[in-house]
């Protein structure tokens, strides 16, 4: 089988991860956190469909279109909320909007 | 004959039921008159099945069983009258003596604003009584025996708006639950050794002489504190604060001698258990010492009474317990004739007077109240046992017995006849200070206004004094031992008096002659002392003391039951359920509260500290599922 070992694609993906994590973590900007969460998401895709072709099985794959799925849902759910907060005039700044009460 | 026995039972409860439900649709003298009718009609039905019975001849009792309501096993309880001699008696005391009671409730209480309760409850009383007589089996007569505690504790209650009746009726009712207690327990022995609570089991065959005293001492605690002897005895005096009516049928004619139809009703067991039954006649000969004696000081006319009832009982349990059944039963009949009359009598004074007992306070009652003064000196000779007076045939009777049943008999016999001179000197203590006085005023004292006297009150209270009067006199005529005896032969049947009880006729005539000159001495000293006035009361002022604090029976019971009870409570309060139920929610609440407090920081609110908990959660899940592997 041609290509480099699954070991770099499971870098890539931990790279990834790691990056969407740590944008998470620091980040305020609702709208940069919601890009974060994406990114955590496709490094986790990554890792599935090189599993997926490692393993020579689809199962992997079709667990990626099911994260595809959520993700697409989750950023309009996201969005549709920075939206809000925006129309509501309220700081787009997560720390400032830690508490359930608008 | 069962029929009437049905009959009897049931009127009494139908008449109960129709006050309670008919309320205040029905006058207060209609329920009055409802609760009357009820208890004649089932004295009617006595009256029928005992001439249904004579003409069977005595030993064809029957049995009649409406329905079996308990089952478990081989064991089986029904409600089922028994119809015998014994039965017949009693039932024809407690309905004919209880109608005559009620009759004169209706004079006695008219005003009242409760009238329509009093009645119901009077004839609840009956009802229960009728059924503690009539069961056919042990386990219907523990009901009828509840029920009268039930009903006494309601009428000795009856004005609770008296802080004193209502302790009264509890004390009442606690005593008569204890007796209740050991009774059940006696069941319970009966049942795990006979699987039967029939008073016709074999007793000799099924039972141990352990298990037969247990059941024996049992069923005398029962009889004890029903009977209020000795050492169950202190709440009959105090239980004089219900109605004076009340106190004649519960306190004196029917209820407290339920103990010696009980002892006549199951002496086969008794018999049994010799030993216990000579207890009962112990206790029985204690009783009359002791109450007699405290009856010395009383002052409070029904007191006087009620110890009086506590010392003729007394002689019942001496002549039940020696095994002279008839002849306890037999004074257990001219008792309830003599000492209603008493009461009632007493009752027509109460009346006259407004409500004041104390015998001290009571002039111009000689003058104002004539025929009431005949009545109460026929029950106090009825009383004295003076011939031909009632009670002389049926007290003499007694003593005699003792004086037969060898060297404890004879230590019974002579505190029975100090009893008799006790007798003498209290009651017409009470005669002459209340009837004889004659510094009485003549107009109403001061403090009395003429509008609170009632006179002798109206025919319903005369005529059942009037007709007590007659039956204290001749009652005692069907029984003159030993040269005519129907009344033993009429109840031999059922409890036929032992050999050991039956005196030779010299014993008897010693005596009832002895008896008789001990009554009269004792009506003599009385004369002397309060009729003539013309010797001072004598004073032994500790011994009065003792005796006008009932001999610290209470006192004894509060320092050795309640006082430890009432210390042991507060101690579990304080020690037990304070800290355990009482502040311990609350304290699991406010603990509760603490931990939320501190937990609610880690709830900051913060996006970031979420995501951290959630990876550090990971990394730790990732570092253990490494080591493990």
């Amino acid at each position: 089988m041609a290509g480099p070992s699954i070991a770099w694609y499971l870098g890539v993906s931990a790279f990834l991860f790691a990056t969407g994590a740590l944008g998470v973590l620091i980040r305020r900007n609702p709208l940069i956190v919601l890009l974060s969460l994406e990114i955590m998401l496709n490094g986790a895709n990554l890792a599935l469909i090189a599993f997926s072709r490692h393993a020579r099985n689809g199962a992997g794959q079709i667990f990626a279109l099911a994260v595809m799925a959520v993700a697409a849902s989750e950023v309009c759910v996201g969005l549709g909320l920075v939206v809000a907060i925006h129309r509501r005039r309220l700081a787009l700044d997560v720390d400032r909007l830690s508490e359930l009460r608008g | 004959m069962i029929a009437g026995a049905w009959l009897c039972l049931l009127a009494p409860l139908a008449g109960a039921l129709l006050i309670t439900l008919c309320g205040t649709r029905i006058s207060r003298a209609t329920a009055g008159w409802l609760s009357t009718a009820s208890v004649f009609v089932a004295f009617a039905g006595a009256v029928w099945s005992f001439f249904g019975l004579r003409s069977h001849g005595s030993e064809h009792g029957a049995y009649s069983t409406a329905w079996t309501w308990l089952q478990s096993g081989s064991f089986h309880a029904g409600l089922q009258v028994l119809v015998d001699p014994l039965s017949t008696m009693m039932m024809l005391i407690v309905s004919g003596v209880g109608g005559l009671i009620v009759l004169y409730s209706i004079g006695y209480m008219h005003g009242d604003p409760e009238e329509r309760r009093y009645f119901a409850y009077m004839s609840l009383f009956v009802f229960s009584m009728l059924l503690l007589v009539e069961s056919g089996n042990l386990l219907l007569l523990l009901a009828g025996w509840g029920l009268v505690g039930l009903s006494s504790y309601l009428l000795i209650g009856f004005w609770h708006e008296r802080p004193t009746a209502v302790a009264a009726a509890k004390k009442a009712f606690i005593m008569n639950a204890f007796g209740d207690a050991t009774m059940a327990l006696a069941f319970f022995v009966l049942i795990a050794h006979t699987n039967s609570l029939a008073f016709t089991t074999d007793f000799n065959v099924h039972l141990s002489s352990t298990a037969t005293n247990l059941v024996a001492l049992g069923l005398l605690g029962g009889a004890a504190a029903k009977s209020a002897q000795i050492p169950l005895h202190t709440w009959l005096p105090d239980a004089m604060e219900g109605p004076t009516p009340v106190s004649a049928l519960i306190h004196a004619a029917t209820m407290v001698t339920a103990g010696v139809y009980l002892i006549a009703r199951t002496h086969p067991l008794f018999e049994h258990a010799r030993t216990v039954e000579l207890v009962a006649a112990g206790m029985g000969a204690l009783t009359l010492l002791v109450a007699g004696l405290v009856a010395l000081v009383q002052t409070d006319i029904k007191r006087v009474i009620a110890y009086s009832t506590m010392s003729q009982i007394g002689y019942m349990f001496l002549g039940a317990g020696l095994g002279a059944y008839a002849n306890g039963m037999f004074h257990l009949m001219t008792h309830a004739f003599f000492k209603a009359l008493l009461f009632m009598a007493a009752g027509v004074v109460i009346h006259h007077l407004g409500g004041e007992q104390d015998i001290r306070k009571m002039p111009g009652v000689r003058t104002a109240l004539p025929w009431t003064r005949w009545a109460f000196l026929v029950g106090a000779l009825a009383l004295v046992g003076v011939p031909p007076f009632s009670g002389f045939f049926s007290k003499d009777s007694i003593i005699a017995a003792a004086l037969h049943a060898h060297w404890y008999g004879v230590i019974l016999w002579v505190v029975a006849l100090l009893g008799a001179f006790l007798t003498g000197l209290y009651t017409f203590r009470l005669y002459f200070v209340v009837f004889a006085r004659d510094e009485a005023v003549t107009g109403p004292g001061p403090g009395h206004g003429s509008d609170g006297h009632h006179g002798e009150g109206p025919w319903t209270m005369l005529l059942p004094v009037g007709v007590l009067s007659v039956l204290a006199v001749v009652g005692g005529w069907i029984q003159f031992a030993p040269i005519w005896t129907p009344l033993t032969r009429w109840l031999e049947p059922v409890a036929r008096t032992l050999g050991v009880a039956e005196p030779t006729s010299w014993q008897e005539g010693v005596s009832s002659a002895l008896a008789v000159a001990l009554g009269l001495a004792g009506i003599g000293v009385a004369y002397a002392l309060y009729g003539s006035r013309s010797r001072a009361v004598p004073r032994l002022e500790a011994l009065q003391r003792a005796l006008e604090h009932k001999l610290y029976f209470d006192e004894l019971y509060d320092a050795i039951f309640a006082r430890p009870a009432q210390g042991l409570a507060l101690l579990l309060r304080d020690g037990f359920e304070g800290p355990w139920f009482v502040s311990t929610p609350a304290e699991l609440g406010e603990d509760t509260l603490v931990i939320a407090r501190g937990v609610r920081r880690i709830q900051t609110g913060l996006l970031r500290t979420y995501v951290l908990f959630l990876g550090t959660g990971m990394a730790v899940v990732a570092i253990v599922f490494l080591v493990v592997k």
